[in-house]
């Protein structure tokens, strides 16, 4: 059962866990080091299976690893739990650090302020399964050059440019491929 | 990403009336605009309710994209690093600045909350444990005796607590520096177990037709799916490419990426202990070119090649 977000109109997952983040994240301010190794538990797969699907390297997704995890102890403050959902955010904020790590550069934190309007709650190890089979159906269903399209700029962290070059298709296309592939996989999660 | 290398395909960003386009948007949200045209649409974000929210919905639906990686789990090593991190850079509790102890109070039950290891340092953050500031009035009546004596023990507590805090703080970085050291150690290990196991295969890869070219070494173990691969003499490769290692099972399964890697500048490259299954017996293994990022197939030519 999923229920509709009222601000952003987009469909959510019942959001059972959150408040059990936001108990971690407020010992984690405290400096509750059990709280640390309670959210490494429970995001720890998530943010390592991003990295190594974005690094295709174990040795540099785990250090992609323990640099999220440590942006998170550093800096609790930079995710507030009514944003969003923290699974989710520390998602995120895993695929730019491994885009970060490709390039070997790091690039801007605009995700620390921003309202992430979360596709479910994926901090239950079943539930994320389930997100995760809708999704990946989601995208295998896109057509062929919007998928690909997508995974090169998302998991690959090719510029709409270098896509536009490897491709051969003029830099509109690419752009509103990505932005369709992406707009499709929201529909997915709508009720 | 905002790189101030990629060219900027546009001199600025397409706006639709007064907000970047949706295109720009999710661009932005992935960090692969140019420099010049991220900062103008951050600029832009940061006074715009309506383009922030969008970049909310533009996220999630990311963050939906970013879940569909194949499930993986990071090594027991990992998880002990990173603790071992936490410990050392544990947030200290700092106590009360100028509060005045009052006999009946404690220090434990007053200390405030921690503050975040950022604000260390900074004024009303710092690390530094104050002393009680423990004011003691002279007061010439009946009572003056009692207060000085409990005001004296006051202090004395507290003192006694600071130190307490100390040598537990103390034995919080040793803790620490020894859950490294055990970290390290286990990592040494198990590099070691690899390249010295007498199960391990041992495979030198070379090119087919050149005398001097790329040569490269595997070591791998079945059982235990570890492997490590030395390369020398690599090619450089375009930005958008990249080389890729595979181990090609002997039941004839299809080929298991093993990690994608670029040469140094000496054309040198390794993938130490990739994650791989265990008990998958080896035919052989290859070296392909592949489009950044690496691939789930290998795209032939193989460039290089051993069993």
């Amino acid at each position: 059962m999923r229920f509709m977000d009222k601000e952003s109109g987009v469909a959510t997952m019942p959001q059972t866990a959150p408040a059990d983040d936001a108990a971690l994240l407020a010992q984690l301010q405290s400096g509750d080091q059990r709280a640390m190794a309670s959210l490494y538990d429970r995001y720890s797969r998530l943010v390592y299976s991003v990295a190594l699907r974005v690094l295709r390297e174990p040795a540099t997704a785990e250090d992609v690893l323990q640099e999220v995890f440590m942006q998170l102890w550093r800096t609790p403050d930079s995710f507030i739990a009514a944003r969003g959902n923290l699974g989710s955010w520390l998602a995120v904020v895993a695929r730019n650090r491994s885009i970060d790590a490709l390039r070997r550069k790091r690039s801007g934190t605009l995700i620390d302020g921003l309202p992430l309007v979360a596709p479910g709650n994926v901090s239950d190890e079943a539930e994320r399964t389930t997100l995760m089979e809708r999704a990946r159906v989601t995208i295998q269903q896109l057509p062929r050059e919007q998928r690909r399209t997508l995974e090169m700029a998302f998991f690959d962290g090719l510029t709409h440019s270098e896509i536009a070059e490897m491709t051969g298709d003029p830099l509109g296309t690419v752009k509103t491929r990505i932005r369709t592939a992406l707009l499709s996989l929201r529909k997915a999660f709508r009720p | 990403m905002s790189d101030p290398s990629i060219t900027s395909p546009t001199a600025q960003v397409s706006m639709a009336g007064d907000h970047p386009t949706p295109e720009d948007l999710v661009l932005y949200a992935m960090q692969l605009l140019p420099a010049d045209q991220f900062s103008e649409i951050d600029r832009h974000a940061a006074q715009c309710p309506h383009c922030r929210e969008e970049l909310g919905r533009v996220l999630g639906d990311l963050a939906a994209l970013a879940i569909t990686a194949e499930p993986a789990l990071p090594t027991v090593v990992a998880r002990d690093r990173l603790l071992a991190q936490v410990a050392r850079e544990r947030k200290v509790v700092t106590a009360p600045a100028s509060k005045s102890v009052a006999p009946s109070e404690t220090p434990p039950a007053s200390m405030p909350a921690p503050r975040p290891l950022a604000d260390f340092g900074r004024g009303k953050g710092s690390t530094l444990v104050p002393e009680p500031d423990v004011i003691s009035r002279g007061r010439p009546n009946f009572g003056w005796a009692g207060w000085a004596v409990a005001a004296s023990l006051a202090v004395v507590s507290a003192f006694l607590y600071h130190d307490h805090r100390t040598v537990q703080e103390n034995l919080a970085l040793q803790t620490g520096e020894m859950q490294r050291l055990n970290a390290r150690a286990a990592e040494s290990h198990q590099l070691l177990d690899a390249l010295t196991d007498p199960q391990a295969v041992r495979v030198i890869l070379a090119p087919k037709a050149p005398p001097r070219g790329p040569v490269a070494g595997v070591t791998y173990t079945p059982s235990k799916g570890t492997l490590v691969f030395l390369a020398s003499n690599l090619d450089p490769l375009q930005t958008y490419k990249t080389y890729e290692l595979w181990v090609f099972p002997a039941n004839g399964k299809p080929a298991i990426p093993a990690g994608t890697f670029h040469p140094d500048e000496h054309g040198n490259a390794s993938v130490i202990m990739p994650i791989l299954p265990k008990g998958v017996a080896a035919k052989a293994f290859g070296v392909t070119i592949e489009d950044a990022g690496g691939s789930d197939k290998p795209t032939m030519p193989i460039i290089m090649a051993g069993a």
